[in-house]
């Protein structure tokens, strides 16, 4: 069975997350606060983490800190709207995605699988297929609706890259880290322009995005297949 | 500015020792080089000349000339033959001895010119050490109360003074002691002539010494006047010290500026951060209630009922962020970041943060000058705009068609958002923009009455303008200008 902790300062959320992926044949263990999470995720095996943000004691930027320090397990983090700064450290300090509260059951749902199965899928596969558009990153070939669509090699890259993290959210330090190497000079503007020209080889409409999600002022996320 | 000597008092002793002194030296000379048996001429020139030396270096001018002269009489009458008598026979010694006493004035001069700029620069070395070590105190002064306590006594042990008195002007500009140190008067209107007209005063002192009046400079302006009595130091070393204490007032004007933009800064952070707990502490049980009425609804199936409080939910959801973002800007700690960004990366942001908004609609998105870059706060200019979107998500019919445009208009950015909703008559467009206004929209859900005075209050913010107009299809039309940055 998938064990997963919750951490939240507040009862209900505890209870209503708790329920939510209870449903879908998750065991859910809940801690209060910041430094509950942390003993109960020392002395067991979690496939994911959810934190919420603000918490007495440790907060939740401090929790993913400890826990990045020692695992690699996928942490949700649950945040309030309007702190683009705050989204940007957590997941630079190494959180995996943030739901914004209050948060919809059915896309906190939908984030922890894409997670989860990212965790499941263990070993990257050489076969990526998303909608209509299919990766081969051995060949380096994608074909959307079987016509091979030409990429250049930043764009293959950046689609890497993504793939290689489904759901995951990627801050622009980030893309820029593994695409460019972390290259000075090139700024969020060059990833926008490059994210922007791999939707409209595979998005069906690039103004409305299926795949290739824009966070506002943190970054991009690449959906996966669903 | 009146000339001054600050060792003016001592010049008269000094003179009256260096004359007799001049006479004892050479005599004392032409005794010893009489003493000496067969000494040439030239011998005894050098050696009276070695007094004339010595007497100028010790004595200075006045007493070196007198001895230059004596000694040029004492080599004719010691030295020249017939010895014992002023005469001179050989027509020879009378152009050695001319050429003896020009020697010995040139010496004499030389050597007192040579003393004379020593003592100058020990007095300067004096004067800068003095200085120093009174800035390194007036540094160590972080108030003003505590500096203008201990000013005048400092200032007065560095002048060497009998009396210290620093007058400050008000801000009605007129002077009133600030510090004083010693007994007496000073002359207030030489201070008023110093602080109005910038004019200095020094003359001697009936207390010995100087009275100095000088300026407190402050910059290129004047705060007062420093007034002190009997100085025996310089009147460079008296400027210098006005010149120290207007800088210890300005850093002290400085320093109260900065703890006082230290302690608003201090009360920001905690608006900010006392907002940002407010904003979760409304949130968090807002997140309970939404994710606990579709548990129920998963469990139960969806009813009229559910949607009816998952509606309820979203409008008092909508109703918090819009007045926290209010209280965020009345409680003035929006002051916005300004970063150089592009107007493609606030359209594109605008579009996945509000686009849902439009689910239902066309969305017709045309970023021509997606590399235009303005300088703005990013998220405020987001914030701004997507209001634009969402608004026409709300009063335009489903199905219609909203157009968002990015272009550069002269020299601003223009963001556009228009619909093909019912329009807003031109009187009611500014009314739209007041705190909790709601125009008559027919069938529109009912908003906070909040999102306009955000979006316009948030883009002037950032130096912009918002305006309503009429589209081309005769709906809304939503227009934010921003100044333009010039091309890289």
């Amino acid at each position: 069975m998938t064990r997963v902790l919750v951490v939240d300062d507040d009862p209900q959320i505890r209870r209503a997350v708790r329920d939510a992926l209870s449903r879908e044949g998750m065991d859910v263990e809940t801690a209060a606060d910041g430094e509950e999470g942390l003993r109960l995720a020392g002395g067991e095996t979690f496939a994911l983490v959810i934190t919420d943000l603000s918490m007495p004691n440790l907060d939740g930027l401090e929790l993913v800190r400890e826990l990045r320090g020692r695992s690699a397990v996928p942490i949700l983090v649950l945040t309030v709207r309007s702190e683009e700064r705050e989204k940007v450290r957590l997941l630079d300090a190494g959180a995996d995605d943030y739901v914004v509260k209050p948060f919809g059951v059915a896309e906190l749902v939908a984030r922890v699988r894409a997670l989860l199965r990212r965790n499941a899928a263990g070993a990257p596969r050489n076969g990526v297929r998303f909608g209509e558009v299919a990766v081969d990153l051995d060949r380096q070939r994608v074909t959307r609706g079987g016509e091979e669509v030409h990429l250049s090699p930043t764009e293959f890259s950046l689609l890497r890259a993504f793939v290689g993290k489904p759901g995951a959210v990627w801050t622009h330090r980030q893309l820029i880290g593994a695409v460019w190497g972390g290259g000075a000079g090139v700024s969020n503007d060059t990833v926008r322009v490059h994210v922007g020209s791999l939707r409209r080889k595979l998005e069906r409409d690039p103004n409305r995005p299926r795949f290739f999600i824009t966070e506002p002022w943190v970054g991009y996320r690449f959906t996966g297949a669903d | 500015m009146a000339g001054m000597d600050a060792r003016s008092g001592g010049r008269g002793s000094k003179a009256a020792v260096g004359y007799p002194a001049a006479a004892l030296i050479v005599g004392a000379s032409v005794a010893i080089l009489k003493a000496i048996p067969n000494l040439t001429d030239a011998a005894d020139a050098l050696g009276l000349i070695l007094a004339v030396f010595l007497v100028a270096w010790v004595w200075e001018s006045g007493p070196g000339i007198a001895a230059a002269l004596l000694a040029t009489a004492a080599l004719n009458f010691f030295f020249f033959p017939p010895l014992y008598t002023f005469t001179i026979a050989d027509s020879r010694n009378v152009v050695a001895l001319v050429v003896f006493l020009a020697a010995g004035l040139a010496i004499g001069r030389l050597s007192a010119l040579a003393r004379l700029r020593l003592r100058l620069l020990e007095r300067e070395r004096g004067d800068l050490l003095t200085l120093t070590a009174l800035s390194q105190a007036f540094l160590a002064d972080t108030n003003r109360e505590s500096l203008l306590g201990v000013v005048s006594e400092r200032l007065r042990r560095a002048l060497e003074c009998e009396q210290v008195a620093i007058l400050l002007a008000n801000e009605n500009g007129a002077l009133a002691s600030a510090a004083a140190s010693g007994e007496g008067e000073v002359r207030r209107d030489l201070a008023e002539i110093a602080y109005h007209q910038g004019n200095s005063a020094a003359f001697p002192s009936e207390l010995g010494g100087t009275d100095v009046y000088l300026p407190i400079p402050l910059g290129v302006h004047r705060v007062g006047a420093l007034a002190a009595r009997g100085v025996r130091r310089s009147e460079r070393m008296a400027e210098g010290c006005a010149a120290l204490v207007g800088l210890a007032l300005e850093r002290e004007k400085f320093l109260k500026l900065a703890r006082e933009a230290e302690g608003t800064k201090a009360r920001d952070e905690m608006k900010s951060t006392l907002l940002a707990t407010l904003a979760h502490d409304l949130k968090t049980p807002l997140a309970g209630a939404r994710a606990s009425a579709e548990n129920w609804e998963r469990r139960a199936g969806a009813s009229g009922e559910s949607a009816a409080v998952g509606d309820a939910l979203e409008r008092l959801t909508r109703l918090v962020d819009d007045l926290l973002n209010v209280v965020r800007l009345e409680s003035g700690t929006s002051r916005p970041s300004r970063e150089r960004v592009s107007c493609g990366a606030i359209a594109e942001a605008a579009v996945a943060r509000f686009g849902g908004a439009l689910d239902r609609h066309a969305l017709v998105v045309d970023v021509a000058s997606s590399d235009l870059e303005i300088l703005a706060d990013p998220a405020q200019i987001t914030e701004a705009v997507g209001m634009g979107l969402e608004n026409a998500g709300r009063y335009s019919p489903p199905g219609s068609e909203v157009g968002f445009t990015v272009s550069r208009e002269g020299r601003s950015a223009l963001f556009r958002v228009s619909d093909a909703g019912p329009g807003i008559a031109p009187p009611e467009r500014e009314r739209a923009f007041e705190k909790f206004t709601r125009l008559p929209r027919d069938s529109s859900p009912p908003g906070s009455g909040l999102g306009l005075y955000i979006a316009r209050t948030l883009t002037e913010l950032n130096g912009g303008t918002l305006t309503l107009g009429a589209s081309a299809s005769g709906g809304t039309s939503f227009e934010i200008r921003l100044p333009a940055e010039p091309g890289p």
